[in-house]
């Protein structure tokens, strides 16, 4: 393998391994109480509250929300801070996927890829897997 | 259908793959016409982006013919001719209301790798790695355009096909570099890359109202293609001192607006180079700013410096005490294109702008992984190879 490959791999075994670990590291509180969870949607106030989409009132009885004007007319502040047997992860991703509907109407998808992945691009594919809910909120 | 897929470093090959469909109702299917290599794919080519998947259509600069609409669709009907922004954008969100809409907020689908790596999500991109998406490349006979309204724009009648192609990122990229790098009347610009993005970034400038317009490069192709089309002035770095020319061309003070049209693999010819090539193999450091910093230290003071080429993690040699004493502006940006093709194609239908001569090599996709070899080793004076579908 060359230098680029090693790069590639070692590139991407760092990403799997800094998702993997955030995963296992919100274990503990994967369950139940934890922190907040924001996001800010580009709609009033009023608006949201009228119209949580499905992907989040399915969980409803299994998180406290808190919904609140954001600063400088930059929308709404939804907060949920999970309660019950659903996970952060999937809370998280609820609410991204909340936000994308309550703003353009939908959620966008990945195309279906025609790829053939080796041993790096199952790696990644085990990124990507989890991608869609990770990340700060 | 077929599709230039990127099977690896340096091997891209054209397979037969599924073609796209609709999968939500603001989605449109795009016959592609025309679809142009991007010095950024360099970095996919060469591993430098590490999200990719073997068999990744690749190709983010294109225009094409709209064939089929999902119900959502208000713009745009079968039969349209479009040219396509390469950022994705809902056109809702806070951020495309304010016009920035490579950071959309809903069309990364796996927003926790960017998140992670830069502590927010940039928009998604066409064919741009699992990083930025996921989404197929428009090195293909068709591609599916997410929220179409919003990511495709229709070509005037006056706008023939080639022209057009370069306002999906090379054009509306370099004119975003002068009106957000703060360009006025008056003032002398620098542009580092003679490519088709520096080539933009010069020309905008110039109608932006900059008197003169000097740009950087080490190839004198390039250099004698934008003298030739725009009348700006060159430096070939390997033969002159930029310093030294930046100084002389404005009485000692250095341009007023430097814009950085490069990117993470920028070559030098002093000892700079070498330290970068070694700093970047040990790994200490991702990306190689060469031009970043001659831009940041030949700026004038209180000057205002853009950074337009792509990078993608950490750098060393930052010089952040001339940024910082010089009272330097520093901005950079993914192409905000929805907030500039519209306009940037009224001034190609008028005259004002040329992009066709960017088009150096015109081939079928069937000769995709030559078009690549050309682009990526300047053979042939080659300064974009553009695929007909």
């Amino acid at each position: 393998m060359n230098t680029a490959g090693k790069t590639l791999l070692a590139a991407a075994g760092v990403a799997t391994a800094v998702v993997v670990a955030r995963r296992r590291r919100g274990g503990s509180d994967d369950q139940g109480s934890g922190q907040w969870l924001a996001v800010t949607v580009n709609r009033a106030p009023e608006e949201v509250h009228a119209s949580l989409p499905e992907d989040l009132t399915r969980w409803r009885d299994q998180f406290e929300l808190r919904i609140q004007p954001a600063t400088g007319d930059k929308g709404t502040e939804l907060r949920v801070k999970p309660t019950g047997d659903v996970s952060r992860h999937d809370l998280r991703l609820a609410l991204r996927r909340a936000k994308s509907v309550l703003e353009a109407g939908e959620v966008v998808r990945p195309d279906t890829a025609p790829t053939h992945p080796g041993p790096l691009g199952k790696a990644l594919r085990l990124v990507t897997n989890q991608a869609g809910g990770g990340g700060r909120l | 259908m077929k599709a230039l897929c990127w099977e690896g470093i340096n091997d891209v090959r054209v397979q037969d793959v599924p073609d796209p469909e609709l999968l939500g109702d603001q989605d449109m299917i795009l016959k592609v016409r025309l679809s142009t290599v991007c010095g950024s794919d360099l970095h996919l080519l060469t591993g430098h982006i590490p999200f990719m998947q073997a068999g990744d259509v690749i190709g983010h600069e294109f225009m094409g013919e709209v064939v089929e609409v999902g119900s959502g669709v208000t713009r745009h009907r079968p039969g349209d001719r479009v040219v396509v922004c390469s950022f994705i954008a809902c056109g809702r969100c806070w951020y495309c209301r304010n016009e920035l809409y490579s950071l959309c907020d809903n069309t990364n689908t796996n927003p926790a790798i960017t998140q992670h790596l830069w502590g927010a999500d940039p928009g998604g991109i066409f064919g741009y790695s699992h990083a930025m998406g996921g989404f197929r490349g428009s090195h293909a006979e068709y591609v599916r355009v997410p929220f179409a309204d919003h990511t495709a724009i229709p070509i005037p009648e006056a706008v023939d096909d080639m022209s057009a192609l370069f306002t999906s990122d090379s054009a509306a990229t370099g004119w975003m570099g002068a009106d957000l790098g703060g360009v006025k009347q008056g003032d002398v610009v620098a542009v580092w890359g003679a490519g088709a993005v520096g080539q933009m970034a010069a020309r905008a400038a110039q109608l932006l109202g900059a008197e003169r317009v000097l740009i950087i490069d080490r190839f004198d192709y390039r250099l004698r293609q934008a003298e030739t089309m725009f009348g700006v002035e060159t430096v070939n770095y390997a033969e002159t001192s930029v310093g030294d020319a930046l100084l002389d061309a404005t009485g000692g003070r250095g341009p007023d607006v430097c814009i950085e049209a490069v990117g993470c693999e920028a070559h030098s010819t002093g000892p700079q180079h070498v330290y970068d090539q070694v700093k970047s193999k040990l790994k200490l450091e991702t990306d190689r700013p060469i031009a970043v910093r001659e831009a940041i230290y030949h700026c004038r003071k209180g000057g205002s410096v853009f950074v337009l080429g792509v990078f993608t993690g950490i750098v060393d040699k930052f010089p952040l005490g001339a940024m910082m004493n010089k009272g330097l502006t520093v901005r950079g940006a993914q192409q905000h294109g929805q907030r500039y093709i519209p306009m940037l194609l009224d001034r190609i239908a008028s005259g004002e702008l040329v992009t066709d001569h960017l088009a150096t090599h015109v081939m079928p996709l069937s000769e995709g992984a030559r078009g690549y070899e050309l682009f990526k080793k300047k053979e042939d004076d080659c300064v974009r190879s553009v695929f007909r579908l």
